[in-house]
């Protein structure tokens, strides 16, 4: 908690990707959170497209410690059988708490009608998703307005809001076109001002912070919004009151 | 920590700040005046500065431009680019016999398709050596096979890595294990966990911060520096005290 606020990470990572250095450490994740007074951590699994191998691992991974990290479920339209099925499980059974999505891992652009089955779940449950956003191909963030438009019970975050240009101006785009998408700050590309236009732009109610870790640190990740040029008011919602109300914590 | 706002709780060193606009890319900032102002903003006192017209372009020019961002600037610090050319070398020469060498910055070798390679570089690299001039390179912009294989040849040349990404987390530990004289720079050193495995191994005295603004915003990494749990003389270290001794400068801690 920072100053009164619960401050929650939107953005993380159960698994190892060790090439890069990722180890999902829980130790270690938790003394970075401790750091700098991060409350709870959102964690997914996005390395086996079944789903059901991903979301166990996250449950898992939750269980130690349920009290720092809050669980989301993992499917893919390369499997696309089995994405309901594991969706139903994950969120009923499992008790994980949000969707995330990982288009660059697939053949299919967001707005990709094969897509729509996990969108039409989220929307009759009014439950949030999360989806990496960028430069892929399948990834790119003007593909939200179609989708968020069409599904407005559901909410979308853009994750990484587009990371680089003209991405990052596609997603405040959609922001302002969607009142159910949202910007998640997490990128290593840390741009001078992009937290500023974020806020300016879409604005800071709209705007959720995140930080892939173990990918990275969130301690760099946090300081990009604790040393940007917005209120203090502006700070609390980004760190935390706007995760807390989408995801009704 | 209880606070939404940040100040540095040392003297900061900035071992990583471009200034001017590049071809293709424009700086939030015209002038030295406005870069005070934002490393002001930031509790950043002093900076060592290149122009970004030498990454992929002229480093003459940028070089020479460059003058006129430094000059009764003492917060300013000059570091000069380079590339491999004759000319280059006579420029640096020319600056180091006027006393105003304390380090350089290698260019983009990859835009710039010179590879950095022993047979293109040697007689810069010997020259470095011999005046003792630590080498600024951006492992955004060289590859590190290259770095690793290049360096090798000349043990006695400080090297300061700069912008090392989370991808780059395998690499730094056999850099700084096969390059004694080799420092990490920390703008995008970001991998969980990963500093703090590396002081381990290797003390306090390989790290130095920089922003690597204006490509990275200024305030994130310094922020992060203070948050590693290091102690005050540690701290001091990583955010001024070790790049001094780069320079040879007299600390000011």
């Amino acid at each position: 908690m920072i100053d009164g606020t619960t401050v929650i990470d939107f953005h993380g990572h159960v698994g190892s990707w060790d090439s890069v250095g990722m180890i999902d450490n829980p130790t270690i994740m938790m003394q970075a959170m401790d750091s700098v007074s991060i409350d709870k951590s959102c964690v997914f699994n996005i390395f086996h497209p079944d789903g059901t191998t991903s979301n166990n691992a996250t449950a898992a991974f939750v269980a130690k410690h349920p009290d720092r990290f809050i669980g989301f479920a993992y499917v893919s339209p390369i499997m696309p059988d089995r994405m309901l099925p594991e969706l139903e499980r994950s969120i009923d059974q499992l008790k994980l708490a949000a969707i995330k999505l990982y288009p660059h891992y697939t053949p299919f652009p967001l707005n990709d009608s094969i897509w729509d089955p996990i969108y039409e779940f989220a929307n009759e449950r009014e439950l949030t998703i999360i989806t990496h956003t960028g430069q892929e191909p399948t990834a790119a963030p003007k593909f939200l307005i179609d989708i968020a438009l069409r599904f407005p019970k559901a909410i979308f975050v853009a994750g990484h809001a587009g990371n680089i240009e003209p991405y990052r101006s596609q997603a405040i785009k959609a922001a302002q076109s969607c009142p159910n998408v949202y910007l998640e700050t997490c990128s290593s590309f840390r741009s001078p001002g992009v937290i500023e236009r974020l806020v300016m732009e879409a604005g800071a109610d709209r705007v959720i912070f995140g930080s892939d870790t173990p990918l990275m640190d969130p301690r760099c990740q946090i300081g990009k919004i604790l040393t940007a040029k917005i209120s203090d008011q502006e700070k609390r919602l980004i760190i935390g009151e706007n995760a807390c109300r989408i995801l009704k914590l | 920590m209880n606070s939404l706002t940040f100040q540095p709780l040392v003297p900061v060193f900035d071992a990583n700040i471009g200034v001017g606009h590049r071809h293709d890319r424009i700086a939030p900032f015209t002038d030295s005046s406005q870069l005070l102002e934002e490393m002001g903003r930031h509790g950043v006192s002093r900076a060592l500065v290149y122009h970004v017209q030498g990454e992929t372009r002229g480093v003459l020019n940028a070089n020479e431009t460059l003058f006129s961002w430094v000059e009764n600037q003492p917060s300013l610090y000059p570091q000069w680019m380079i590339t491999p050319s004759i000319d280059c070398l006579k420029q640096l020469e020319q600056l180091h016999s006027e006393n105003q060498v304390s380090c350089v910055r290698l260019s983009n070798t990859i835009e710039c398709k010179l590879p950095f390679v022993e047979w293109l570089y040697n007689d810069l690299l010997v020259w470095l050596s011999e005046k003792k001039i630590p080498l600024w390179i951006s492992l955004a912009d060289t590859s590190p096979l290259e770095i690793m294989e290049t360096l090798s040849h000349f043990p006695n040349l400080v090297s300061v890595l700069v912008g090392a990404h989370y991808s780059h987390s395998p690499l730094i530990r056999p850099f700084l294990q096969r390059l004694p004289n080799s420092y990490i720079e920390l703008s995008r050193f970001e991998g969980l966990g990963k500093v703090a495995e590396l002081k381990t191994e290797f003390g306090t005295k390989r790290f130095i911060y920089g922003s690597f603004y204006p490509r990275y915003a200024m305030g994130p990494t310094l922020f992060f520096v203070h948050q590693l749990g290091l102690s005050q003389s540690e701290l001091e270290s990583f955010c001024a005290g070790n790049l001094e001794n780069v320079l040879g400068m007299e600390t000011l801690i």
